[in-house]
């Protein structure tokens, strides 16, 4: 999943969840993705919104538009979107969890600690 | 969308409407391509339901221009016929059934479809043989909202289309209008208090303020043109800086103020290193603090009278 959102425009979250279909393989490598009004209705969305999550998606690299078709999942996105996630891994997660635990007076190691017991 | 005319659309300026002494509005002035669907916001009195019924010519502008698809549509039957506002507390006769009320319908609406107004009677399960003047409130909303779409006309207003609506008539009324949309693309100018859960309906907001367009620009925009920032009075007032304030409040060392312009960078920094809260407001938020900051403001209070 994509960092929580914080009234980040709603294009933006749509766009992030067609992304973690892509990564999750909802929507493999070539394979085509729901149009323009099919998200529109979906999310009850105004079509320009819609229109602007793809819009966003081509613009990243991770669908590109096939004329008079619809939109499909460039091949290596997947691949591309994990590498993107990872370098912005502890921006978006580490971070928010050093703060915190910072005000808590949790010491980096503390949260390691946590960690390993969560993920045991 | 693929279907924008550029010759097509609603042009608005300098229009106002007095009644009597009472100044409704004091110079609208907006350009609305046609195709895209508009949100017509702003406080109870601040003049949305005269704006529409002066743009369908229900009532008489006192001054200023009005033009859809470059003709005025005073009593121009031709631009008429392309118009559909029901409004908010629409009366028909009294012993008018839902039946009788759709088989006149294709004689004002050239383009009626009486498929969707099927679907919709369905869907909200109209009982066709009541009498009009039996109908419950949310009834009659779901009737205009059926009437409205099922019209197919180029510009669609509705006015504040679902009071007594429940959540799931309202539900299926944004589906509705989405799926209308999408299929039979045209103009759509929709009035609300629900401003937050109708708000990704529309493109462009206008917010109506002291009798003129105070906002005009598309719905992002218009959510990142105001945010909320929290936390102790002077952090809260640092941060803010010389931004206008909307709105206020404080609950003993603690204030909450929402404030007109964009979170910055610095923004964010100062929140981080001062312990503020910092979100943008909603759209509803952000109306609801142009309209509070204009009571307090005003200077043209008694024209807030008027519903």
């Amino acid at each position: 999943m994509t960092p929580p959102a914080d009234g980040r425009p709603i294009f933006i979250e749509i766009a992030d969840h067609i992304a973690d279909d892509v990564l999750a393989g909802i929507y493999p490598e070539e394979a085509q993705v729901p149009s323009t009004t099919e998200l529109s209705l979906h999310y009850r969305v105004n079509p320009a919104t819609a229109g602007k999550a793809l819009t966003r998606l081509v613009d990243e690299g991770v669908l590109y538009k096939r004329r008079g078709l619809g939109m499909f999942v460039t091949t290596g996105a997947p691949e591309a979107l994990r590498a993107r996630r990872r370098a912005a891994f502890a921006d978006h997660y580490l971070r928010p969890v050093l703060a915190e635990g910072n005000r808590l007076g949790l010491s980096p190691a503390d949260i390691i600690d946590l960690i390993r017991k969560e993920s045991s | 969308m693929t279907t924008i005319d550029p010759e097509r659309g609603i042009h608005l300026c300098g229009v106002t409407k007095s009644f009597g002494d009472n100044t409704v509005l004091r110079g609208v002035t907006a350009d609305l391509p046609a195709g895209r669907i508009y949100g017509l916001l702003g406080a109870n009195g601040v003049g949305k339901t005269t704006l529409m019924s002066l743009i369908c010519g229900h009532s008489f502008r006192s001054g200023g221009t009005i033009l859809i698809d470059g003709q005025d549509p005073t009593e121009n039957a031709a631009v008429l016929e392309n118009l559909c506002f029901v409004h908010e507390d629409q009366r028909y006769n009294d012993n008018f059934t839902i039946a009788h009320i759709l088989a006149i319908m294709p004689a004002f609406y050239p383009h009626w479809s009486e498929q969707t107004a099927q679907r919709l009677i369905r869907a909200f399960r109209l009982p066709m043989k009541t009498k009009s003047k039996k109908l419950s409130r949310g009834q009659r909303s779901a009737l205009a909202i059926t009437l409205s779409l099922a019209s197919r006309a180029a510009y669609t207003f509705l006015d504040e289309p679902y009071l007594g609506l429940d959540a799931t008539s309202r539900t299926l009324f944004y589906e509705e209008l989405l799926r209308e949309y999408a299929a039979h693309p045209r103009t759509f100018i929709l009035s609300t208090h629900l401003i937050d859960e109708a708000a990704e309906l529309m493109e462009v907001v206008l917010i109506l303020d002291d009798g003129v367009v105070a906002v005009h620009t598309d719905v992002d925009e218009a959510r990142r043109s105001s945010f909320i920032v929290r936390g102790r009075a002077p952090e809260v007032r640092s941060l803010i800086g010389d931004r206008e304030v909307l709105a206020e409040r404080s609950m003993g060392a603690v204030v909450s103020a929402t404030v007109r312009g964009h979170v910055t960078d610095d923004d964010r920094y100062a929140a981080h290193r001062d312990h503020l809260s910092l979100e943008d407001a909603s759209l509803q938020e952000y109306v609801a603090a142009i309209g509070i900051h204009s009571l307090t403001h005003d200077s043209h209070a008694p024209a807030k009278d008027v519903a």
